[in-house]
């Protein structure tokens, strides 16, 4: 009958439909053993490339298996994580964020390495501030991969006209700076260009008076932003960048990207990552160097947030093929290619006191290894603080208070 | 017979609803022409404070490194997924909607209005609870492996499709006029047949209007994608996208909107293609719902 | 309704008995026939969702963190998180903002919509054209692109948006109400397309005899309107305005995107935003699937009235 030949046509459709898709996808079945990697976009990157695929190289002739990469970003890879932990198929390897660490191993997402730290090179004189973020109740989940510093990145050709030199106090640089607004204080121009709500250029300034964000006592986190050292440091950092920088007050280090202001000519210089000198506009190179940020005490460098990112392998993937493939990428050979484009090596052995960003990593800081730092960030509680501040919608105390006390109830939640 | 003032006010009142309507495109077209014209742009023109409103200096060095940049890789695979997920999506759905649609508007069957309320709700469900538990589904089904994975994605947009599809397409089944029907009927065919043979010429114009509908929802789905889509070979355009603005380091604003402008593309074509129908189609259905 | 031949009675003779089981049978195959026709999008629906609606129901009732995540089993903890949620005060102040920004954009989104439909009817023929291949156009743009778009016209530093008003360095993300407006903006921008084109159908379904009937009657542009245009539109209207509330209560890829996570805090969420956030990004599984029945509960609430006149246009017939 008519119906039923309608109503058939359409199922065989839908099936052949299936089978059509099924059979167009199957790739070629027989593969060698394989494993999955999780690398963030950044290493995608013309110059960085290529020590991936020598990494990849490397392992597949170590172990016979090949290496898959898979590019993550940085917005939506945890989210990702996040299934693959709920549902299966994680990755044998992924790149996690320093500052995303400590949630992610508390919740035991990662396999113990502990018993394997010495197969990894460099290991005993792997860079502090770093390892530190892969470690979790003396257990060894992480391992080190490249850190990341905060520099000044400058107008050479400005500061030659403005008459001045690379200052070595913070009181020489605010100067400095008031220096450069008398000379080329045009619209929207700032000597230095600090976006209002930068916490971790500001926060350098709470730990260069000797305070800090929060500290464990007694088994509990303590805030420690209202205390009189983080306070002094408040202040400074207020001081500063009302003198300095032209910024919204409610802006973040996003947007936009200090490095775009630089390139319209609208900064004399930057705070921010040693990298920024790739992309400072093609007009500006030349005249473009760097320094470490000063401290307030003459001649010392001011401690910069360590960036930077770990190695690990979650739960549910091949241990030895992933650790063989992070021995690979961590190598003393691919550690040494990471430091020659850039960025800071996860071994004190390979430092080069020439390279300003390793300069700046003497004096560092780092945040709270809670497992709940995540969320606030998530809530931008000292985004919201230093807003506050510059706005002057509060007295330093008062939003340093606030904010403290939110930080240790969030870090003390369970 | 219009006097000569009469007929001078008509055209002045004319021109004036025409000027307002230019100014009306000028506003609601600006974004789009903005994003097309920045990516032409050299470099210094983006990033200069003062805009540049007609790119005198249009490169196309964006358009390369947004396609074919080392950076931004599987920009081909991209498309080809896209156009696979979205095409077979519209098309089962727009044969599943019109089945159950049709079993909505012309038969009475216990069930009926339980049916209407859960096409709606489905509406109402917020996506982002649903995402990790729709992974872990769609794995327990095998369809997060590489070789099922775009049927895998396919399966979930037609969740979230067909409901709309279901509920617009009956109203343009209600539209029609019964008589029709019954002159089939008289025929002998049966009653689905008839339904078939005579609706589905009449109702093209809603089915064409629907699957437009379809195309959107899917073509700009973002969130599911990111998740079930985890080999970078498999992702779609969107997600694609979303790595120009991921990394920590450098964005190449220029790139990013060459790489928009080109997405865009395939999207305004299937729109220009089949704007007349959806008019028709539109008013068939909507007003005698 | 086309009605089927009397069913023979029950005292019939033992002659007749072949002829009536075939008509049950044919009875009951016809019967079954809207049932087969609705059960593929049951299948593909109840496959893909039955699981994740079943999951998110029992999970708010769950202790179910990132560790729990991992260990694919939480704890039962009744309605401790629905608790929670509605006695902290940011989930309150979230939903108000929410519920104003929705009637906000629906309200504009709708008399937006429908004013540009009118405009669509008064202007010359090839501008019309011109109108409704710039409204296509806009709509072919994807959410992600119209927020870098967005974002680069009105970001402080160079965005046109300053320049043309001349308002220098104007942050337009300083404050909540600045930042929810230029949102505002961009979801009515992009929704007006869908409303207008359908809309504007609708009008060309307005018979023209009555509009020249009332006119010569002496009724102004706005009696006419009021009493001929409107009743007819009225049914569109609905739909429309129905389907915005529902997609703009929800709304999460433009203000994530747009206001940007550095940007997000209790003092500007919105309810897609609060719920992925508190859910998702802060791993407490468990409490964003309350939120998330929550939420479907309100918005099946705000859009009852359509509900139901969506199934009563069922009985009518």
């Amino acid at each position: 009958m008519k119906r039923r030949k309608l109503v058939a046509v359409g199922f065989v459709a839908l099936a052949a439909l299936v089978f059509a898709i099924a059979a167009g996808g199957v790739s070629g079945a027989n593969k060698a053993k394989s494993i999955t990697i999780w690398l963030q976009t950044d290493a995608q990157a013309a110059n960085w490339a290529p020590i991936v695929a020598a990494a990849n190289a490397q392992f597949q002739k170590d172990t016979g298996a090949t290496a898959n990469v898979q590019y993550q970003s940085w917005g939506t890879h945890l989210q990702k994580f996040d299934a693959t932990l709920a549902g299966g198929n994680t990755p044998d390897v992924i790149e996690m964020g320093n500052t995303e660490m400590t949630k992610y191993m508390a919740a035991g997402a990662f396999q113990d390495l502990t018993a394997d730290k010495g197969t990894f090179d460099n290991s005993s004189t792997w860079l502090a501030g770093l390892a530190a973020s892969g470690r979790y109740n003396g257990h060894l989940y992480g391992v080190p991969y490249y850190a990341g510093s905060r520099v000044v990145t400058y107008r050479t050709d400005l500061f030659k006209k403005a008459g001045i030199k690379v200052p070595t106090s913070l009181a020489q640089f605010t100067t400095d700076g008031q220096a450069l607004l008398k000379k080329f204080g045009k619209k929207g121009f700032s000597p230095v260009y600090i976006a209002g709500t930068d916490w971790y250029f500001a926060m350098s300034f709470v730990f260069d008076y000797g305070g800090s964000i929060a500290s464990r006592v007694s088994g509990k986190w303590k805030g420690a932003l209202d205390t009189k050292k983080s306070i002094a440091g408040l202040t400074a950092y207020k001081n500063f960048f009302n003198a300095v920088s032209r910024a919204s007050k409610t802006t973040d280090e996003a947007h936009p990207n200090p490095y775009d202001v630089y390139a319209q000519g609208l900064a004399g210089s930057i705070v921010g990552p040693a990298w920024y000198s790739c992309c400072v506009g093609k007009q500006y190179t030349a005249v473009t160097g760097q320094f470490t940020v000063p401290s307030h005490v003459k001649g010392q460098v001011m401690p910069g947030f360590l960036g930077g990112s770990d190695l690990a392998v979650p739960v549910g993937a091949n241990k030895s093929l992933g650790e063989a493939w992070i021995r690979a990428y961590t190598s003393n050979a691919s550690e040494k290619a990471l430091e020659g484009i850039g960025n800071i090596p996860n071994t004190t052995s390979l430092f080069d006191n020439s390279k300003i960003n390793e300069r700046a990593a003497a004096r560092s800081w780092f945040v709270p290894t809670a497992k709940n730092w995540v969320n606030v960030e998530n809530e931008n509680i000292l985004r919201n603080m230093l807003a506050e501040i510059l706005t002057n919608k509060l007295t330093v105390k008062q939003a340093a208070q606030a904010a403290s006390d939110n930080i240790a109830s969030i870090l003390n939640a369970s | 017979m219009i006097s000569a003032a009469a007929r001078r006010r008509r055209s002045g009142r004319q021109a004036a609803w025409n000027v307002l309507g230019i100014a009306v495109l000028v506003v609601m077209v600006f974004p789009v022409y903005w994003m097309v014209s920045t990516a032409f742009k050299p470099d210094n023109e983006i990033n200069s404070s003062t805009p540049t409103w007609f790119p005198t200096d249009a490169t196309l060095s964006h358009f390369r490194e947004a396609i074919a940049g080392v950076d931004h890789p599987f920009f081909w695979n991209a498309v080809e997924n896209t156009l696979i997920i979205v095409g077979i999506t519209v098309a089962l759905s727009m044969v599943l909607a019109f089945l159950a649609a049709v079993a909505l508007a012309k038969y009475r069957f216990t069930g009926r209005k339980l049916f209407v309320v859960l096409m709606i709700g489905i509406q109402m469900l917020p996506q982002t609870g649903l995402v990790i538990p729709l992974y872990v589904v769609l794995r327990n089904y095998g369809l997060t492996k590489n070789e099922y994975v775009l049927f895998g994605v396919i399966l979930t947009y037609m969740t979230f499709v067909l409901p709309f599809s279901v509920w617009t397409l009956r109203g343009f089944l209600l539209g029609i006029p019964r008589d029709l029907e019954e002159a089939a009927m008289v025929d002998g065919s049966s009653r689905l047949g008839a339904f078939v043979r005579i609706l589905l010429p009449l109702v093209a114009p809603g089915l064409v209007a629907t699957s437009v509908f379809a195309f959107v929802t899917s073509w700009n789905e973002y969130i599911f994608a990111n998740v079930l889509l985890l080999d970078q070979s498999k992702q779609t355009v969107t997600v694609w996208l979303s790595y120009f603005t991921g990394t920590s380091r450098h964005t190449d604003w220029g790139a990013l909107m060459a790489a928009s402008t080109v997405i865009a593309v395939p999207v305004m074509l299937f729109f220009l293609l089949v704007q007349r129908k959806m008019r028709f189609g539109l008013t068939a259905g909507a007003v005698k719902g | 309704m086309t009605s089927f031949p009397a069913e023979p009675s029950i005292t019939a003779e033992p002659g007749v008995s072949r002829a009536r089981r075939r008509l049950t049978w044919a009875r009951v195959g016809r019967a079954s026939v809207p049932y087969l026709l609705i059960l593929p999008v049951l299948a593909a629906v109840g496959t893909i969702l039955g699981y994740p609606l079943y999951n998110l129901v029992t999970l708010s009732f769950q202790r179910y963190g990132l560790f729990e995540l991992i260990q694919h089993s939480g704890h039962w903890i009744g309605t401790s998180n629905y608790g929670s949620i509605l006695h902290d005060s940011v989930f309150w102040h979230t939903l108000l903002r929410t519920v104003i920004f929705t009637i906000a954009n629906v309200g504009l989104t709708m008399v937006l919509g429908t004013a540009m439909a009118l405009l669509l009817v008064q202007v010359s023929a090839w501008l019309r054209v011109a109108l409704t291949v710039g409204l296509v156009l806009v709509w072919s743009v994807p959410a992600v692109v119209a927020v870098q778009i967005w974002y680069w016209m009105t970001n402080f530093q160079n965005g046109v948006l300053n320049y043309v008003l001349g308002a220098g360095e104007h942050d337009w993300y300083a404050t909540t109400f600045s930042q929810l407006s230029i949102v505002t903006a961009l979801i009515v921008w992009a929704a007006i397309p869908f409303v207008t084109i359908t809309v504007y159908a609708g009008l060309a379904q307005v018979p023209a005899e009555l509009v020249d009937a009332a006119s010569i009657d002496g009724a102004g542009s706005v009696r006419i309107f009021r009493d001929v245009t409107f009743p007819i539109l009225k049914p569109i209207l609905l739909i429309l305005t129905s389907l915005s509330i529902i997609w703009d209560f929800g709304v999460f890829t433009q203000p994530y995107l747009l206001i940007g996570k550095e940007h997000l805090n209790s003092s500007n969420y919105l309810m897609g935003v609060y719920v992925y956030i508190k859910g998702y990004a802060e791993a407490d599984f468990g409490r964003g699937a309350a939120i998330s029945i929550l939420m479907l509960l309100i918005v099946a609430i705000l859009s009852v009235f359509y509900v139901r006149k969506m199934v009563r246009m069922e009985a009518v017939e």
